[in-house]
């Protein structure tokens, strides 16, 4: 008999993340077959690429997103609502699936906590109004790179000039430039010497501090995760509950990686994903009510919570402990 | 029996400890051991009880073996934590190396002298018997503990626990009774952490991650064999009756739990043996009734066997002495102490339902799926006189449950067996009522 609920969605997730950096590390340094895909190429996914190594052949989709805005508005339409038109139409279908299911932050992210945990140094978990003023954050960040890039494309304006100083705001302090501008110095992919970016390198460190002790600390502030989060919320992937089965214990916002407390606290609607949830599931696999919660694609239920002591088949990834 | 040499400042009644006469103090005693024996042979004598239920009849004997392993466990040095709620968890004070025992009383003897010192006769009967059993020393099982972990919850458990501190060593816990998520949650941590350092202290010895984390693992066995103990009550004919799952319950809080578990599993695959034969408890077409409201302590099960003799067969309860002490297990996230001391005040705060809180909507939601799943006919509200949380949620409840068609009935009872006719006259007719409902509705439906 197993004492403690089983991960029934976690191995897949992590499954699905290291795909999600084979591919982010196949498309950067170019190789087979992602990087010299013709097809992959174009694909602007939103972050399966970073620009800051030489050998990427695209870029994540916020790159582009703020290249297109700053390199003129006679190619918007390409460069800018094209890539925008692609992610969105990724929203409508899968949610934030993205963030959780195969972002490399996250995978980082999770990594960090997962070491934390094997110390045995507990989480940092921040207070009710702390969470709620670092909610907008990620809004803001994503308004300013607008802000910063927008007017620099439109030659109205005559900032032109500045396409080379203020070009691109976010990635100066993008933790990702930092990494693959370090590590391929480190690995010898550039020479010695080569001026490194500051800004993103403390951010990297930001990053990685944050994470340790902070739940999924960068998902809070990220962007690329506000932009997802504005369509949201009209996806077909959704958190279903089915609130009569609710008990009110606690657990899901307890589990939950970024306290997303809607699914706690929200007894009237169906679904509670809202522009939050990045669907990692982990409320479902530890909720203690049989078909409270269920991860849900349309009307189908893909994953339900169950009671504990009922494994589903993935039950023998779980950690067995306390015997 | 004096306890003079008691630590501790006296409060209230520590000088008057001999305030009883000696008679009074036997009679006390000899009146609970009755009292006790009649309910137990009540019991025994239900149709088609599982074997395996003496087992349960024995923990809870008067003087019986769990008092006696109790006093051995003392005498090699080991302590006993009584409790007087479900708020307390258990898994801690077991990780601490104690023994957990709920003392609060069901028996209805010792609520005299606690009528005749406290002077307070309005007072809620299970708080007058349980102190009063301890100022006559009548209950056996009360006498072996060392101390005593009493959440605030109520008016009554407040005052009861500062005057038992004349006799036991006492630790209250402060309950958040607004419950407002965040704040609450970590007051309720903060009590908890108190807990563990008073638990340490007790003990002598460190709560360790890996025996908390072991503890818990066994609770949620226990919590396992019970959620399948209950898929027997949603049959048509529940092999086992809502009495005696209550005194399973409430077995888990004075027994070791390994055992217990592993005695719920040997039930369970008793009824298994009983539905394929066909024998069920209860009456054919028993009135399916869920047990609401105030607790009921064992021995005082004056309701739930008026209940079923009167035709009816409780098959759920929302009872804080039922399935309450069961019905939410502990999830643990990460492993850390201080993570699974949170999981674990959680469990036990958040998905509580008892009347003490505000605003406790979950209680109504939760009593309607119960009813859904169970299958429940009517509803019996039982409050304890005094018990003015029960007593204004019932009306809240009731008009709520008129709303979904599920008839409910009030009772009010004291902890004395002078209304036990007139009680099951109102239960008989309640229960009737639901018969004639059901034979209606089956028309209604015939005809449309």
């Amino acid at each position: 008999m197993d004492r403690f609920k089983g991960s029934i969605i976690r191995p897949w997730r992590l499954l699905f993340q290291f795909l999600g950096v084979a591919f982010l590390l196949g498309q950067s340094f170019g190789l087979p077959p992602f990087g010299t895909s013709p097809m992959l190429r174009t694909l602007f996914l939103p972050n399966a690429s970073c620009r800051y190594v030489d050998t990427a052949p695209t870029s994540c989709f916020y790159y582009q997103f703020q290249d297109g805005m700053t390199s003129g508005a006679s190619t918007y339409y390409v460069d800018v609502i094209v890539v925008l038109l692609i992610i969105v139409l990724m929203v409508l279908v899968l949610g934030r699936i993205w963030c959780s299911w195969l972002c490399p932050f996250g995978l980082v992210q999770e990594g960090l906590a997962y070491l934390r945990e094997n110390l045995n140094i507990r989480p940092y978990r921040l207070k009710w109004a702390h969470r709620e003023l670092l909610r907008p954050v990620k809004y803001v960040i994503l308004f300013l790179t607008v802000l910063l890039s927008l007017p620099i494309g439109l030659s109205g304006l005559g900032l032109l000039g500045c396409q080379s100083t203020l070009a691109l705001p976010f990635c100066q302090v993008c933790p990702a430039k930092g990494f693959f501008t370090v590590s391929e110095q480190l690995l010898g992919l550039e020479p010695w010497g080569t001026a490194l970016p500051l800004l993103a390198i403390v951010s990297l460190l930001l990053f990685l501090v944050s994470s340790f002790f902070v739940k999924m600390a960068f998902c809070r502030i990220c962007p690329m995760g506000a932009f997802m989060a504005l369509f949201s919320r009209f996806s077909l992937m959704w958190l279903e509950k089915d609130v009569d089965k609710c008990t009110k214990c606690r657990i899901c916002l307890r589990v939950c990686p970024v306290d997303h407390d809607r699914v706690y606290e929200d007894m009237e609607s169906v679904d509670v994903a809202g522009s939050d949830c990045t669907l990692c599931g982990r409320c479902v696999e530890m909720c203690p009510e049989e078909g409270c919660l269920s991860l849900s694609f349309g009307p189908k239920r893909l994953a339900s919570s169950k009671k504990p002591g009922r494994l589903g088949f993935l039950g023998m990834f779980h950690r067995k402990e306390g015997k | 029996m004096s306890r003079s040499d008691q630590e501790g400042p006296p409060r209230y009644l520590k000088d008057r400890e001999e305030y009883f006469s000696d008679e009074q103090r036997k009679r006390t005693t000899v009146e609970s051991r009755k009292m006790e024996k009649r309910v137990r042979e009540n019991l025994r004598a239900q149709k088609d009880r599982p074997a395996v239920m003496k087992y349960f009849d024995d923990i809870h004997t008067y003087g019986g073996i769990r008092v006696k392993e109790l006093k051995e466990f003392r005498k090699t040095g080991g302590k006993v934590v009584g409790t007087l709620c479900v708020m307390v968890p258990f898994e801690l004070i077991n990780a601490a190396g104690a023994r957990g025992v709920r003392v609060s009383s069901g028996y209805y003897e010792p609520v005299h002298p606690a009528n005749e010192l406290l002077g307070d006769a309005g007072l809620c009967p299970m708080v007058k018997s349980t102190i009063g059993a301890k100022m006559v020393h009548s209950d056996p099982l009360a006498e072996e503990i060392d101390l005593l972990v009493c959440p605030a919850t109520c008016d009554g458990k407040l005052k009861l626990a500062e005057i038992y501190e004349d006799w036991a060593p006492v630790m209250m816990m402060n309950i958040p009774r607004v419950k407002t998520g965040d704040t609450t949650s970590r007051l309720w941590m903060g009590e908890i952490k108190f807990l563990k350092q008073k638990l340490e202290e007790l003990t002598g010895r460190k709560i360790k991650r890996k025996a908390l984390l072991n503890e818990i693992g066994k609770w949620n066995d226990a919590q396992a064999a019970w959620g399948r103990l209950l898929e027997y009550r949603k049959s048509k004919t529940p092999p086992i009756s809502g009495q005696d799952m209550m005194l399973i319950a409430q077995a888990s809080q004075k027994d070791e739990i390994t055992r217990w578990t592993k005695k719920v599993k040997d039930l369970e695959k008793e009824l298994k043996v009983m539905v394929r034969k066909g024998l069920h408890a209860g009456e054919t077409g028993a009135a399916r009734i869920m047990l609401a409201g105030s607790p009921m302590i064992y021995p005082n099960f004056k309701i739930p066997s008026l209940v079923e003799e009167s035709g009816g067969l409780i098959v759920s309860d929302e009872l804080c002495s039922g399935h309450r002490i069961m019905s939410d297990p502990v999830m643990l996230d990460e492993r850390s102490m201080s993570e699974m001391l949170m999981a674990l005040a959680e469990r036990y705060f958040f998905p509580c339902t008892c009347p003490c809180f505000s605003p406790n909507d979950d209680r109504i939601r939760r009593m309607k799926e119960s009813i859904h799943l169970f299958g429940v006919e009517g509803v019996v509200f039982h409050t304890l006189r005094g018990c003015h949380l029960n007593n204004l949620e019932a009306t809240k409840i009731e008009m709520k449950l008129r709303e979904a068609e599920i008839p409910m009935i009030k009772l009010e009872s004291e902890y004395d067996d002078g209304d036990v006719e007139q009680v099951r006259t109102r239960i008989e007719a309640f229960v009737e009522m639901i018969k004639t409902r059901r034979a209606f509705s089956v028309k209604k439906e015939g005809s449309s």
